[in-house]
């Protein structure tokens, strides 16, 4: 093996060992909530995974106003990878916080300004991806996702305003005993290095098809340069 | 400053005068957003009543339909005979097109919005008299919004083959913002007798401000014979 497929490897089992440590840790170590039982142990996975929702999105905005300053493909296949991440990431936040929403208010959905929130933030990267599944063309494709991963995280915010006009159940603040602050922070750890470890795997794949397709080479220059070109 | 007037309004007048005489259009996106009223107003049982502050969202799936197909009308013109290509080489300036293209649609826009709405209205007994004037500052805000969006994905887009589906997926979810302001508005307005929220309103103008200024900016960046 060489040395990268080394470090890749122990990236990996470092990962997976914290996994394992952070589980055992909830599992032995942890209370069961009064009146949610072990529904409650959801929320180590929840909360995790929303903040890196977070660092996926903005990190598809770094990398779309990267490749529209430059115009360098490795910061949309960065963007790609990112965005992939992001929408995985946002529906466990979904989907954990659906379990938890049935076990907590006995329904499995309600139009409440953060559940609203996640979902239209999934939309918003989900259709990212099927924007760039539906453009054939490599340069026109990367320009108008880079425009959407901008424009959908300038969104952000906004989506978030506009939901808090809706009516609120969701915990805003929870009191945690140190055991449970703990796990939380434990949990931080393992769900962040896959996130990361899962947007640099993916970003290595589509870097390797586009060289495999023969793209990688010098971009085609802006529209005058081109006009120019075509005229002489 | 009156010459980048002048340009935004030959280029404006450009685009209504093609309107005018082809007609292709608005007759098509107004029949359609009157069939969206209709459908949505039985399938939700309007003929029952006492669902007059639906028609608020009800009208909102017209607008957003009628207004993505005029995004998409607008620039699908330029696509004709390398119309583009000459606007392009032009000395007329990128953001000023942009301007352009934003007034022909919001123009046209209002204009599909004068037909549908009063269909809203009539076919949800939606009273409307309760607040016209705040109903025609929040739809006329969240229009805007939604328009210089969709006017710049519209160039984006255009030249892809799935254009008109595209254009739809792309705008919708990043209009959500002011869909849920507005019609969060109107309920508060027209269901529970409120005030204008200042909070709803702050959304409304943020998302405009935002959103002109970002595509202002990027318009440049984006758009290729």
């Amino acid at each position: 093996m060489n040395r990268r497929a080394v470090l890749q490897l122990a990236y990996w089992v470092v990962t997976a060992a914290s996994f394992v440590g952070a589980a055992l840790l909830v599992a032995f170590a942890t209370p069961n909530e009064r009146t949610m039982g072990v529904v409650q142990k959801i929320f180590y996975l929840h909360l995790p995974a929303a903040i890196n929702t977070f660092l996926a999105c903005g990190l598809v905005f770094i990398a779309s106003a990267g490749y529209l300053w430059q115009r360098k493909t490795w910061w949309d296949d960065l963007a790609a990878a990112s965005a992939k991440v992001a929408v995985l990431l946002c529906s466990i936040v979904l989907l954990t916080g659906m379990i938890w929403g049935r076990s907590a208010w006995g329904t499995w959905w309600t139009w409440s300004p953060r559940l609203t929130f996640s979902l239209v933030l999934w939309l918003l990267y989900v259709v990212y991806l099927m924007v760039r599944a539906s453009i054939e063309s490599e340069q026109r494709r990367a320009v108008v996702s880079a425009v959407y991963g901008i424009v959908a995280f300038l969104d952000v915010p906004l989506v978030y305003l506009s939901a808090k006009l809706l009516e609120d159940i969701h915990p805003s603040s929870i009191t945690l005993d140190g055991s449970m602050q703990l796990a939380l922070a434990a949990w931080f750890l393992p769900v962040t290095l896959a996130a990361g470890g899962l947007i640099a795997a993916r970003y290595a794949l589509n870097r390797a098809q586009r060289q495999r397709s023969g793209s990688a080479a010098p971009e085609p220059r802006g529209f005058p340069v081109r006009l120019v070109g075509d005229a002489i | 400053m009156t010459r980048t007037l002048r340009q935004i309004a030959l280029l404006v007048a450009k685009d209504l005068r093609i309107e005018a005489r082809t007609r292709q259009t608005l007759g098509l996106v107004t029949v359609l957003g009157i069939l969206i009223v209709v459908v949505l107003g039985l399938g939700l049982g309007a003929q029952q009543g006492g669902v007059g502050h639906r028609a608020t969202a009800v009208l909102w799936v017209a607008y957003l339909f009628a207004g993505v197909l005029c995004f998409e009308k607008t620039m699908s013109v330029e696509r004709h005979d390398g119309a583009l290509a000459g606007l392009l080489v032009a000395p007329v300036d990128r953001g000023t097109i942009y301007a352009a293209k934003l007034i022909s649609n919001l123009v046209m826009m209002l204009a599909v919005a004068l037909v549908v709405t009063p269909a809203g209205v009539v076919f949800f007994g939606f009273d409307l008299s309760a607040a016209p004037g705040q109903f025609a500052l929040v739809i006329g805000l969240s229009m805007l919004g939604f328009a210089a969006v969709g006017t710049l994905f519209a160039a984006l887009v255009s030249s892809s083959r799935l254009a008109g589906g595209l254009l739809a997926l792309v705008v919708f979810p990043l209009t959500l913002p002011v869909v849920i302001a507005s019609t969060q508005i109107m309920l508060g307005i027209f269901r529970d007798g409120q005030d204008l929220g200042g909070m709803a309103l702050g959304v409304l103008g943020a998302f405009d401000v935002v959103f002109l200024a970002a595509s202002w900016v990027m318009f440049e960046w984006v758009l290729e014979p």
